[in-house]
């Protein structure tokens, strides 16, 4: 930890990567307007040379150690990489689903791919930092792309609705952050992790209450982010309105970065105080893990249903929290893995429901087993992997999560989140009951509904590629399970 | 490594679905051939280990171990002993026979076939699974194709009937998982290695306290799965609705698993919890007895008859258990399988009346003997094994649980002797209503008597009825050192002694265990 100016272009490789893909993307779009497939290109070529570096990144630091770069704004560990990794795939796969959408806004479709990057970009800003304030930038860079995600068929009341939601709430989520921020540096006199984490060590506070507020603030503003209840509220609205297309990256890039950042200012700045922020998580936990299952019950829409089981999923995960730095490994497997259940689901709500549509009601899955057998088996399986049916990565993912909580002492947490997991098969199971074990309504045009329904394209791929992830580490988890076992903060 | 035989005969339907999910739909005539032929193999196997299983050995028999993920000591860890063949080989049994009896299925035919063998494959592996990760892990999959199966393909309250079958189950099953994770945990703190392997667990120490926690944790899942007297609303109605394969495995495979379950892992791993709360177990399982018989009884439906008449066969096997006698386990373990075969049998026989009439009430019955008298014959020989006519299978079984629950359970096993006498009361006046008197309904002159194809699935089960009945041995052989052993397990841990006449020696074969 040097005061120098350690200039390292490897630790913000896939960031400047992204830029310049977007930069790119932008430029050809101002001199003449390529095909969608010309824009496929450049963002499998992005995505690719990001990934490379991030691999770069990964060979660095397991074979010389963490290191810290940009005066220590940047800190590139096993933890950060690991979260750039999950990042791009959730990109990728995001990006895919999405595809139709981009096509059809035609030149606004490039914007979307361009607010992508960004996004990406700011989330893994948010898992690499080692400072408060540069945590803080990534933090809005990705909010302000999918603020305007969010609301990209802005001819499409609903999406504008979708938008500003998400933006209001999220401006104040961003200030109570920021306001954390300013009460940590008041206490401490430091906004690097480190600063304060060897600050905390070396001297006893004897009043710590405006650092304990500032904790709180910091956990709180991220809470929004991961859609942890009570400070849920935006989330089904703003995943109903906007262009189906995109709500899965939208709610999947979010509870990556927001995790790796809440994991990393918990850990490595406030070790010391484990005892209140533990509790304070268990306590987050309950509470979205009660609220989004009992409202996730009474949806009729499937993606206020998704966006109330992810509430619940945020409580879980913040279970596996609970544990500190001995929860991680089991964090960071829940997410890899629920991520991507989460964006095959809203893959085939993009499917049913089409690229750019608003909402999602579930009567339109009704019978969906016999217009599309493979839309179908799939979905069920996404909804049994987030219920934590065994089999499915859903299952270890739970599991995992909840055995670290119980071996730290969070026995209660631990068994409400075992009766939650029960009553969420209501919700899960109505899903499939729909698709398998109803009839399709009869179309009133007749032809448009009861048509048969196959994904086509990279929607397919990305279909057949998270059901694959699903399932390969739900039988066998032991590969990703040691890969990240060692994915703890430096 | 040797031939890992259970890991094939766990594998062997799971391949099997695969490959009838393959076949073209359209070819619907051949999935159901296909399906049963496959599923004849794992027959065949389980015949194989149950001849090449050593009689005299109460351990696990051909074990297999590989680690699955070290850190958190979770193996894939397979055995099998004398308490699990014979439910293996049940299970492998009655699936081709649900197979054979499912002509009535046309909708979807290619996914119910798949789904029944995905079910035999979870069914086998909970059997054989010694490492408790790897059994809670089958426990739960289970539970997907047998609500698809009620959910699909039964009739017409099939999903009510299917969601409120996983969400009862899946509630016990959660509560489990909490104590399966205190235990490998504990074993952490004890040992410094984590393990889920039930051999390393039943070393662990634990205050009594802890003990009954556990216990009831465990218990908990169980009894839903029996089901015990109160747990048990579920079951009616999943059986009614469920089609009729689904009917058979849930009550002949599916049911046991809860026995099994407080048999191999309540025993012997909480034992002085066992010894504590017997009374409680044996109470619960008296009034199952008793309530589901008489509940039995007043039933209109023929359908609803058999599945309460299941809530009381299996109390006997719970008070079998508990009784903690030589002779109440081993009347338990082969009660089990009675209860399959007989109760499996009657399902099918409500089935094929079901598919002639498309109904299942008593009223709309009477004189089908004079129509039907094949049918009526393997009706009343069926009914005569499930309450238990001595030279049949039924009669070995609860002869057993009684003599065994007299000895330790005197006032118990006296009222529990009833429910033999309220059996025959509910089987005997139906088959009367259903069977004897003149044709009261025109519906039911022209019934056709059953089939060739008929006849030959329930050729197997009645050749089993009997053979069990008549010749016990080779079945009780197998059983008896394993179920001594939980005994002597019990004896050493939990401060208890079996009265005198509890332990004699296997009553039927006459050798030491």
């Amino acid at each position: 930890m040097s005061d120098l100016v350690n200039v390292s272009y490897l630790a913000v490789g896939p960031e400047i990567l992204l830029t310049l893909g977007a930069v790119l993307v932008l430029m050809i779009d101002v001199f003449r307007q390529p095909s969608a497939r010309v824009h496929a290109w450049i963002v499998a070529a992005t995505i690719l040379a990001a990934t490379v570096v991030t691999w770069f990144q990964w060979d660095r630091v397991t074979g010389e150690g963490p290191f810290l770069a940009f005066s220590d704004m940047v800190v590139i560990d096993e933890y950060g990489v690991i979260a750039s990794f999950i990042l791009l795939l959730v990109g990728a796969l995001g990006l895919a689903v999405a595809w139709g959408m981009v096509e059809r806004l035609g030149r606004r479709g490039a914007e979307g791919i361009v607010l992508v990057f960004m996004a990406i970009a700011g989330f893994q800003f948010m898992a690499v930092s080692a400072n408060l304030v540069m945590m803080f930038m990534g933090l809005e860079i990705a909010s302000i792309s999918l603020y305007v995600l969010a609301g990209i068929t802005r001819e499409r009341p609903e999406a504008d609705e979708a938008a500003l939601k998400y933006f209001l709430l999220g401006s104040f989520a961003s200030a109570v952050f920021i306001y954390g921020v300013a009460l940590a540096f008041a206490g401490t006199g430091g906004v690097s992790v480190y600063d304060i984490g060897a600050f905390l060590r070396g001297s006893v506070l004897l009043k710590p209450g405006v650092l304990l507020i500032g904790m709180a603030l910091l956990i709180t503003g991220l809470a929004f982010k991961l859609s942890a209840a009570p400070f849920h509220v935006w989330a089904p609205d703003t995943y109903q309105g906007s262009p189906a297309g995109i709500v899965g990256f939208m709610a999947a890039g979010a509870k990556v970065g927001a995790f790796a950042g809440l994991g990393r200012i918990v850990i490595t700045a406030f070790p010391l105080y484990e005892a209140e922020w533990a509790v304070g998580l268990a306590i987050l936990a309950t509470i979205s893990i009660a609220t989004g299952t009992l409202l996730a019950i009474a949806q009729s829409d499937i993606r206020r249903l998704l966006a109330y089981s992810g509430v619940a999923h945020a409580g879980f995960i913040l279970t596996g929290l609970t544990a500190g730095e001995a929860g991680m490994p089991a964090v960071w497997f829940y997410l890899a893995v629920y991520t991507v259940q989460l964006i095959g689901a809203f893959a085939v709500v993009a499917a049913v429901a089409g690229p750019t549509a608003a909402g999602s009601p579930m009567s339109d899955y009704e019978g969906l087993s016999r217009r599309s057998p493979f839309l179908a088996a799939v979905l069920a399986l996404f909804m049994l992997a987030m219920s934590g049916v065994p089999l499915t990565a859903g299952f270890v993912g739970k599991f995992g999560a909840f055995a670290v909580a119980w071996r730290a002492d969070f026995e209660w947490l631990v068994i409400v989140a075992l009766v939650a997991s029960v009553a969420g098969f209501f919700f899960y199971l109505r899903v499939i009951v729909l698709m398998y074990m109803r009839e399709p309504a009869v179309a009133e045009a007749p032809g448009t509904m009861r048509a048969r329904l196959e994904p086509v394209g990279a929607l397919r791929w990305v279909l057949i590629i998270s059901t694959a992830i699903t399932l390969a580490f739900g039988i066998y988890p032991t590969p990703l399970l040691d890969l990240l076992s060692t994915a703890l903060p430096f | 490594m040797d031939f890992p035989i259970l890991a094939v005969l766990i594998l062997l339907p799971a391949t099997a679905a695969v490959i009838i999910a393959l076949l073209p739909e359209r070819r619907s005539e051949v999935i159901l051939p296909v399906g049963v032929a496959l599923s004849m193999l794992p027959v065949g196997l389980a015949g194989y280990l149950f001849f090449a299983f050593e009689k005299g050995e109460a351990g696990f028999q051909f074990v297999e171990k590989v680690a699955w993920y070290e850190p958190w000591g979770i193996s894939w860890h397979l055995g099998v002993d004398g308490i699990s063949l014979l439910l293996v080989v049940l299970t492998t049994i009655l699936v081709p026979i649900s197979l054979a009896a499912s002509t009535a299925i046309t909708d979807r035919l290619r996914m119910f076939v798949a789904m029944v063998l995905v079910l035999e494959a979870g069914l086998i592996g909970v059997f054989l699974s010694l490492d408790l990760f790897l059994f809670f892990v089958f426990f739960e999959v289970i539970l997907i194709p047998m609500y698809f199966i009620i959910g699909i393909w039964g009739s017409e309250r099939r999903i009510y009937a299917a969601v409120k079958f996983f969400i009862f189950t899946a509630f016990g099953s959660a509560l489990m998982l909490a104590g399966i994770i205190a235990m490998a945990l504990m074993h952490g703190d004890q040992t410094g290695q984590i393990s889920f392997n039930y051999i390393d667990l039943l070393q662990l120490s634990m205050s009594s306290n802890t003990e009954l926690w556990l216990f009831g944790a465990f218990a908990l899942a169980f009894a839903i799965k029996v089901p015990l007297f109160p747990l048990h609303t579920w079951l009616p109605d999943a059986h009614v609705e469920a089609p009729t394969a689904g009917s058979v495995l849930l009550a002949g495979v599916l049911l046991k698993l809860g026995t099994y379950g407080l048999l191999r892992f309540n025993l012997p791993l909480f034992p002085e919890a066992s010894v504590e709360l017997v009374p409680v177990l044996a109470v619960v399982a008296v009034i199952g007895i008793i309530y589901g018989a008489i509940v039995a009884i007043v039933q209109p439906d023929l359908k609803k008859l058999v599945a309460y008449s299941s809530v009381s066969h299996l109390g006997f096997i719970v008070l079998g258990i508990f009784a903690l006698t030589s002779q109440g386990l081993q009347g338990g373990v082969i009660q089990m399988v009675n209860h399959g075969i007989t109760t499996g049998a009657l399902f099918l026989l409500v089935g094929m009346i079901y598919e002639r009439r498309h109904t299942k009430k008593i009223a709309d019955f009477g004189g089908l003997a004079r129509v039907m008298p094949v049918f009526a014959g393997i009706f009343l020989f069926t009914s005569f094994a499930s309450i238990g006519l001595p030279g049949l299978n039924g009669f070995i079984g609860e002869f057993l649980v009684l003599l065994g629950s007299y000895t330790t359970l005197q006032p118990y096993a006296i009222i529990a002797a009833f429910g033999v006498v309220l059996a025959a009361v509910y089987l005997l006046w139906a088959y009367e209503r259903v069977f004897t008197g003149p044709v009261t309904k025109p519906e039911n002159e022209k019934l056709p008597d059953l089939g060739f194809r008929e006849i030959a699935i329930m050729v197997p089960l009645i050749a089993l009825m009997l053979f069990l009945g008549l010749y016990p041995k080779p079945a009780l052989d197998r059983i008896a050192p394993s179920t001594e052993r939980v005994l002597d397990r019990i004896e050493q841990v939990a401060d208890f002694d079996v009265p005198e006449p509890g332990r004699l020696d296997d009553v039927f074969s006459g050798e030491a265990p």
